[in-house]
């Protein structure tokens, strides 16, 4: 057993004691929300998550399948089940949107305008999906740091948000590994766009 | 919690005490009590590992990481330290030797290793560009790739067109691993790949066959495939092993194995015997479809782990360390 671990349980179990003394109680509970995370094989959304998780992305492969991660945030906590984008996974994308409360969307802006193409094709099936059309979703530009990376105004503009996406929820983010702040934000407004749906459902 | 103070304290202060103790019974040092008591092999290296770590001797600390070629004096000087006299004990040097040669060898191997995954693949050398299409020659030997850039790839699991985009995380490592399994386990590999592409038959019960047509009947048997992609498996499993390598998972296996310093080829022939072992497996556990990917590699890693807890394991033993070390 290696000193590490004895100190770091000596630690925890200091940190519930002192809770305990000070009458605190157990930390509260953040809520939970389901979410499906999409997006063509390359776009970023294993890199994205690791880095959420305070992972390092350096040694993340190919995601075959699917993972599910728990994505903490200061006022709740996203389990995320993250499907892999190859063109032989695409077809069972569908299989695992039941029970999700929000989409995120992940999308390389610096890729080939035939990547593209499948990319906005698989997004408005996705937003015209019977179990996803009420959803947020949280639509991320990835790749900003590139050179070849497309603006935010032209992948508006390009994937039809606005006609297409009408009456519909969703937030346009452009982001990039480098900038943790601006991708942090766009998930509080997530964040924000999941309660409201939660207190609707519940007032109804 | 008890347990866990006393094992604080255990950790820290008590065993160096019970190690004055046992030098003044046995009249032997610590090294010399495991080279006596502890068989050659992974449990005795693990243990002069652990043992020169821990130790309070600057020299013995920083023995674990010499170069190779200090080895033979780095011993003399322990020796010398320990107060041991080499003409009274003539095999604990040379078993010393052989340990600490594993030893530094493991620690190498992984600075090796993670050299190599750091390298990413560039289009633009022409090395990369060779080792690709021979990969391509050894897997698909009676097919000509038609262009670099081509939805042939996807024949030998890569995700698109150009394969590139498909080394991520593991760099070149992952294509070292999987042009070595091509060429050196060459009728593996290909069964290995056959399998991958080829949908499983599925016995067809009488009620199902008045159920469906025959065009449905085909589909549902095309859908239910072992359909995993070759390469992009490959690549993840030199995740498994690097994952493996690096937090000494691994030590047990090579200590028992490679009588003198652990090598890349040693490395890769393990990567080749997991893709063997992963390969069996998946077909074992008959999941529904690629999309159980991740939980059946879980299952395995596990796997592999526990078998890996056993000091005496060899995942594939190609030859036995014991042979060489001589039993003191």
């Amino acid at each position: 057993m290696s000193d590490l671990r004895i100190t770091e349980a000596f630690l925890y179990m200091d940190y519930l004691c002192f809770r305990a003394l000070c009458c605190k109680g157990p930390p509260p509970a953040r809520p939970e929300y389901d979410l499906v995370c999409i997006g063509l094989t390359g776009s970023g959304k294993t890199s994205l998550l690791s880095k959420l998780c305070s992972e390092s992305p350096e040694n993340v492969v190919s995601t075959t399948g699917f993972s599910i991660k728990a994505v903490p945030f200061q006022n709740a906590i996203l389990n995320v089940k993250e499907l892999g984008g190859a063109d032989n996974i695409r077809k069972y994308w569908s299989r695992y949107y039941q029970g999700s409360q929000g989409v995120i969307f992940v999308l390389d802006s610096a890729s080939s305008e035939d990547d593209l193409e499948t990319a906005r094709n698989e997004l408005h099936s996705a937003l015209q999906h019977p179990q996803l059309c009420t959803l947020p979703f949280l639509i991320l530009a990835n790749h900003q740091d590139k050179p070849a990376a497309r603006s935010v105004q032209e992948i508006k503009k390009y994937f039809e948000l606005e006609p297409l996406a009408r009456g519909k929820r969703w937030i346009l983010q452009p982001c990039s590994l480098d900038d943790m702040d601006a991708l942090k934000d766009s998930f509080s407004q997530l964040i924000n766009l999941l309660e409201e749906k939660d207190h609707e459902a519940l007032r109804m | 919690m008890l347990i866990q103070v006393c094992l604080y304290f255990y950790c820290k202060f008590l065993w160096r005490c019970l190690k004055f103790v046992m030098r003044k019974l046995t009249g032997r040092c610590e090294l010399q009590r495991i080279c006596y008591n502890t068989k050659p092999g992974a449990s005795r290296t693990m243990k002069i590992e652990t043992s020169l770590r821990d130790s309070k001797s600057k020299l013995l600390q920083t023995s674990v990481s010499v170069h190779p070629d200090a080895i033979e004096k780095t011993i003399e000087d322990i020796m010398e330290l320990k107060k041991i006299n080499p003409d009274i004990n003539p095999q604990l040097g040379i078993s010393l030797q052989a340990c600490l040669l594993q030893i530094v060898g493991y620690r190498n191997l992984i600075a090796d290793v993670e050299k190599l995954r750091r390298e990413p693949y560039d289009s633009d050398n022409p090395q990369h560009e060779e080792m690709l299409l021979k990969l391509w020659k050894f897997l698909k030997p009676n097919t000509p790739l038609e262009s670099r850039i081509s939805k042939q790839w996807c024949e030998i699991g890569f995700q698109g067109d150009d394969p590139k985009t498909d080394f991520r995380g593991m760099g070149l490592l992952g294509l070292y691993n999987l042009q070595y399994f091509a060429e050196r386990d060459a009728t593996a590999a290909q069964q290995v790949l056959s399998d991958s592409l080829h949908p499983k038959c599925r016995d067809i019960t009488k009620e199902e066959i008045s159920k469906f047509s025959k065009a449905e009947w085909e589909k549902k048997r095309m859908d239910k495939a072992i359909g995993y992609s070759f390469a992009i498996v490959g690549i993840n499993i030199t995740d498994l092993a690097y994952n493996l390598l690096i937090s000494g998972a691994l030590k047990t296996h090579f200590y028992n194995i490679a009588p003198e310093a652990p090598t890349l080829s040693h490395f890769q022939q393990t990567f080749c015997y997991l893709m063997h072992e992963f390969h069996k497996f998946w077909i074992e556990e008959d999941p529904m479809d690629i999309m159980e990917f991740n939980r059946v590699r879980e299952k395995f890693r596990k796997r592999i782990i526990k078998q890996l807890q056993n000091p005496d394991m060899a995942l594939c033993p190609h030859f036995a360390a014991s042979e060489g070390l001589i039993n003191m």
